[in-house]
């Protein structure tokens, strides 16, 4: 490994980046772009990149009313939103609840079937939902659950448990079991040495896989289609009645996901700092 | 009844004996030095002692009274772990203050006792440094001021002294007794430096082969060492073990090994036809010279080590062994000449073939 | 078998939102053919890198290392014919253990009767034949780091490096391992480089020892040299077991004697160190100074416990008395000044000694350089 001086090479690495970086965020840039476009401008046979941007979009989706050839319509996409945020804040918070002490008992605890039951847990998420759809809408419908914010929250746990059990219990192998101990002989009890040591050192573990859980179930679509109706339909199913016999949006349904992606990001900014590793580095030797 | 018992405890895991039926006792206030190589199940037994982990059978008494169902926060047992395990997320003086808060005293006293600690184990000036920010030898010292703040009866020492670098090692070690006597506390310390054994213990176990091979004053282990194993761990360079057969008539006994004859008047080597001789390498005299009874051997490489000169020597049959001389005797010895060695007789051992000391 | 030359070694590692950290400060080496150095130090001082750059781990951010004549800096670690043998060991898991030996062999293009000769001897030589068929994830530290040794020693390189090869050998095994593998290393003519922090270890190895630390090289001697004449305060210190004794003084030239008032932390004289100007080396104390502030520093094991003549007022109180087996630790207090003294394993203690601190046994170091004025006088 020679480490290059040469320009050449330095205008080459600066240029690949630059590529891969355009490649997967230009999407990103052209929705946010379409947003503040009118659709006679988005589907115009050449695309510019110098419009005059205008708010009407954003507009109507937060008056929940747009004009639309046919007439004007009612969206509900911003209580959408709202049931996306219920539903996803729900699932993480319930997933915490049941998944960091699992995720604890299966990284502290040997016991006999324990490897199995992780893995089968973690294999919840191997099946595709389409798979257990039906079952799951008969059953749900029979204990009078159809169209719930309970059904689905429970439903999603499907999703989000597994991801934060196998994250979190990382984490947890990673705190030294010394430093429990030593707190447990300095006279302190169980419960207490989980609560102020064992899941403080876990908590970048803890915060990254709530953000991750989040997000998989804000992007939701299957389970939120089939087991609810409109009335707890998150934005993953709402945004589908933009799409009518008439006309695509386009500019409307870009507002609307440069809307719902708002709440994930604000999450993701503020669960950075807990992010930050390192944190038991220097506690324990070696 | 002494202090702290250990009656018959029996450990395993899975197909690994680490206990066989082992047994101690050890009194107020001593300093008892649990000596023995890796993997020998010395951390197994503080584990045991402090009840982060259960014996599969047998009993420990502390005063007393058996303290098997009680749980680590409820024994008045304190312990410093090896690789200091301080809560990364405080710092030291909160590190510190913890098992006091786990006894609810109040925030004065607190501040009194730790800071009395610090300035004992001379680490007042880092208590708000978090454990990221200090060197290794102040992390040891808090962690050492975090079992000592709360004067337990017994504090478990588990190998302190090996992860802090060589200089501050040899300072701690004369200063830890001093510091430890001031809390007048039963002390188990763990190490498997013989040198820090030697140095620190009144009393020593040697931990191996899944029990206490030896249970002494650590000289008289030195010098008397109950098996081969206690004998080759006790002693840098290591204690050369050569095969021996012996020939007795009458209480006399003829040993020979590698050519080097030794005679004896002890009884006990009357029976013993295969045994183990036991010299350590100080004990082995070289010269130049073929004096009388001295056997040539072959140089096969000569390392200093700390001002004495270790030589690794090979008899004609291909046996080898090492002697050590002090820096006078090796500035004496010239390596481009041939080798004579003869062994001192007054500190030889012998053991049987099951490998105990023939006393 | 090649020779060794660094010349003006540097490399600085630029930290992102830090400063950068310059790990490797002007280093500069030439090692013979067949010579085995050590490079000493704590943690950080910069010896592994130093290590790893000339294995080709790393690239230096100035400076050249050559082969003979032959340039390495350009070359990837593969083309520079080393043998290294790493602090974590990097076994190769799904080898067994004799096959991790003779994986370096089958590039060299040996028959496979030469390459098991080759693995028996190594094998044989670091005891780890009963291991042979073992996976590295079923034995010990002790025993994974023996066979990343083996490894290394048993190819034919121009160099052999060591990052901490015996760090984690059980210690009854040390002494007679550390002598086999140094007879081992000299039989075959092997240039080597090892990295410790274990002063004993690089006393016992190596023919010449470079001391680093902070990213400078402190001294570059032979193990004699670096005990007997240590260039400053750092090295002093360093070296040897127990550690040498070192005592803040100040130097006064009386006339027909000269003094070093030994002072105690509250920079308070505590006691003084006489010396007639007739029975010295006089040409050893021409350029110091009346009232210059010096570290003083005597080695444990250069004390005297069996003069008749004192050369120092203190009153001595034994603190501590260390039987080792081979030797002797004694602790004293002279008038609150801690000392740490070596004797003979037959020398009987009693608390009514005579200390005496030959003139050969002191070492004189300026206080506010560090440096070396002289190694006895």
């Amino acid at each position: 490994m020679i480490s290059s001086s040469n320009t050449l090479t330095k205008i080459f690495k600066f240029l690949a980046y630059f590529f891969i970086i355009m490649f997967f965020l230009f999407p990103i840039l052209w929705i946010f772009m379409m947003s503040f476009m009118t659709n006679d401008e988005i589907l115009r046979k050449v695309p510019t990149i110098i419009f005059s941007p205008t708010f009407e979009n954003y507009i109507a989706l937060l008056k929940g009313k747009i004009n639309t050839p046919a007439g004007v319509m009612d969206v509900f996409y911003m209580q959408n939103i709202l049931n996306s945020f219920i539903l996803s804040s729900c699932s993480v918070l319930l997933t915490l609840i049941l998944g960091i002490p699992a995720a604890y008992a299966f990284a502290r605890y040997k016991f006999k079937g324990g490897e199995d039951i992780a893995f089968t847990i973690l294999s919840f998420k191997f099946a595709p939902a389409l798979l257990i759809i039906i079952p799951l809408n008969l059953y749900f419908t029979k204990l009078g659950l159809y169209d719930s914010y309970f059904a689905l929250v429970w439903v999603y746990q499907l999703i989000t448990l597994p991801l934060l059990l196998w994250i979190v219990r990382g984490y947890f192998e990673d705190v030294s079991e010394d430093i429990e101990h030593a707190y447990r002989l300095d006279g302190h009890s169980w419960f207490k040495s989980f609560w102020k040591i064992s899941i403080p050192l876990a908590r970048p573990g803890i915060a990254a896989s709530s953000l991750i859980c989040f997000i998989f179930a804000w992007n939701n679509f299957v389970f939120a289609l089939i087991l609810g109706s409109s009335s707890i339909q998150p934005v993953t199913v709402g945004a589908l009645s933009f799409i009518t016999a008439s006309a695509i949006p386009y500019g409307l349904i870009a507002a609307g996901i440069v809307l719902s992606v708002i709440p994930t990001l604000t999450l993701a900014l503020i669960i950075q700092k807990y992010l930050v590793e390192g944190l038991s580095l220097g506690a324990v030797k070696g | 009844m002494s202090y702290l018992e250990i009656k018959n405890i029996n450990k395993r895991f899975k197909d690994d004996i680490v206990f066989d039926d082992v047994s101690l006792s050890v009194n107020k206030g001593e300093f008892f030095v649990v000596f023995g190589p890796s993997g020998s199940g010395k951390t197994v037994l503080l584990r045991l002692l402090s009840g982060i982990m259960s014996q599969d059978s047998g009993q420990i008494f502390m005063d007393g009274v058996c303290i098997d169902d009680l749980d680590p926060n409820e024994r008045d047992i304190s312990m410093a772990f090896q690789n200091f395990a301080l809560y990364p997320h405080m710092d030291a003086f909160e590190n510190i203050a913890s098992p006091l808060i786990a006894q609810k005293t109040s925030p004065d006293e607190i501040k009194k006792r730790v800071q009395e600690v610090a300035e004992l184990l001379k680490i007042d000036h880092v208590l708000s440094h978090k454990p990221k920010e200090l060197s290794n030898g102040q992390k040891q010292r808090t962690s050492l001021a975090r079992s000592l703040v709360v004067r337990p009866s017994v504090v478990l020492l588990d190998d302190p002294l090996r992860n802090v670098d060589a200089k501050i090692r040899y300072e701690m070690r004369l200063e830890l007794p001093k510091v430890l006597k001031e809390f007048n506390t039963t002390v188990i310390y763990v190490t498997q430096d013989y040198k820090e054994a030697m140095a620190l213990g009144e009393r020593v176990g040697v931990l191996a082969n899944s029990n206490f091979t030896d249970v002494d004053h650590p000289t008289h282990v030195y010098k008397k060492p109950n098996n081969i194993t206690s004998a080759k761990l006790f002693g840098d360079p290591t204690i050369n073990v050569l095969n021996a057969s012996n020939i007795s008539s009458g209480d006399l006994s003829t040993i020979t090994a590698s050519k080097i004859t030794i005679e004896s008047n002890n009884p006990n080597l009357k029976n013993q036809r295969d045994l183990f001789l036991g010299i350590r390498p100080e004990d082995i005299q070289i010269s130049n010279q073929a004096h009388e009874g001295a056997i040539k051997v072959e140089l096969r490489a000569k390392t200093p080590l700390n001002l004495r000169t270790v030589y690794l020597l090979r008899f004609e049959d291909g046996v080898e062994v090492l002697a050590s001389a002090s820096e006078e005797e090796s500035l004496l010895i010239d390596d481009q000449k041939d080798f004579y060695i003869r062994f001192d007789n007054s500190n030889l051992n012998f053991f049987d073939q099951s490998e105990s000391l023939i006393q | 078998m090649a020779k060794l030359i660094i010349n003006n070694l540097n490399k600085v590692f630029s930290v992102k939102f830090g400063k950068n950290v310059h790990a490797v400060k002007d280093f500069n080496l030439n090692l013979e053919d067949g010579e085995i150095l050590a490079l000493l130090g704590s943690s950080g001082c910069g010896k592994t890198t130093t290590l790893r750059i000339v294995a080709g781990f790393e690239s230096p951010t100035s400076g050249e290392i050559r082969f003979d004549d032959r340039d390495m800096i350009a070359l990837p670690p593969s083309k520079r014919n080393v043998a290294m043998a790493f602090e974590g060991y990097a076994l190769y898991p799904p080898l067994t253990v004799k096959d991790n030996i003779s994986f370096g062999l089958m590039r060299e293009k040996l028959s496979k009767s030469e390459i098991e000769k080759k693995v028996k001897e190594i094998t044989e030589l670091l005891e780890i034949t009963d291991i042979l068929h073992r996976y590295p994830s079923t034995v010990s530290g002790g025993q994974a780091q023996r066979v990343s040794l083996a490894r290394a020693l048993v190819r034919t390189s121009d160099i052999l490096l060591l990052d901490e090869p015996m760090s984690q050998l059980e210690p009854q095994l040390r002494a007679v391992l550390r002598a086999r593998v140094k007879d081992y290393i000299q039989h075959n003519n092997k240039t080597s480089v090892f990295v410790t922090h274990d002063q004993t270890e690089a006393i016992a190895l190596a023919d010449k020892i470079a001391v680093m630390e902070g990213g400078e090289l402190q001294q570059l001697a032979s193990p004699y040299d670096i005990r007997v004449k240590p260039q400053n305060v750092f090295v002093a210190s360093f070296i040897g077991e127990p550690p040498m004794n070192m005592l803040n003084a100040v130097y006064q030239d009386e006339g027909d004697k000269i003094n070093f008032l030994i002072k105690n932390e509250n920079n308070e004289n505590a006691f003084t160190l006489s010396y007639n100007k007739t029975s010295i080396d006089q040409s050893k104390i021409i350029n110091l100074q009346n009232n210059q502030n010096l570290v003083i520093g005597i080695r444990p094991q250069k004390i005297n416990f069996d003069s008749t003549d004192v050369n120092h007022n203190a009153n001595i109180s034994l603190t501590s008395n260390h039987w080792l087996g081979d030797q002797i630790h004694l602790g004293f207090e002279l008038n609150g000044i801690n000392i740490i003294g070596v004797a003979d394993r037959n020398f009987s203690v009693s608390n009514s000694m005579k200390i005496n601190f030959a003139s050969s046994s002191i070492n004189a170091f300026d206080s506010s350089s560090q440096k070396v004025i002289f190694n006895g006088f």
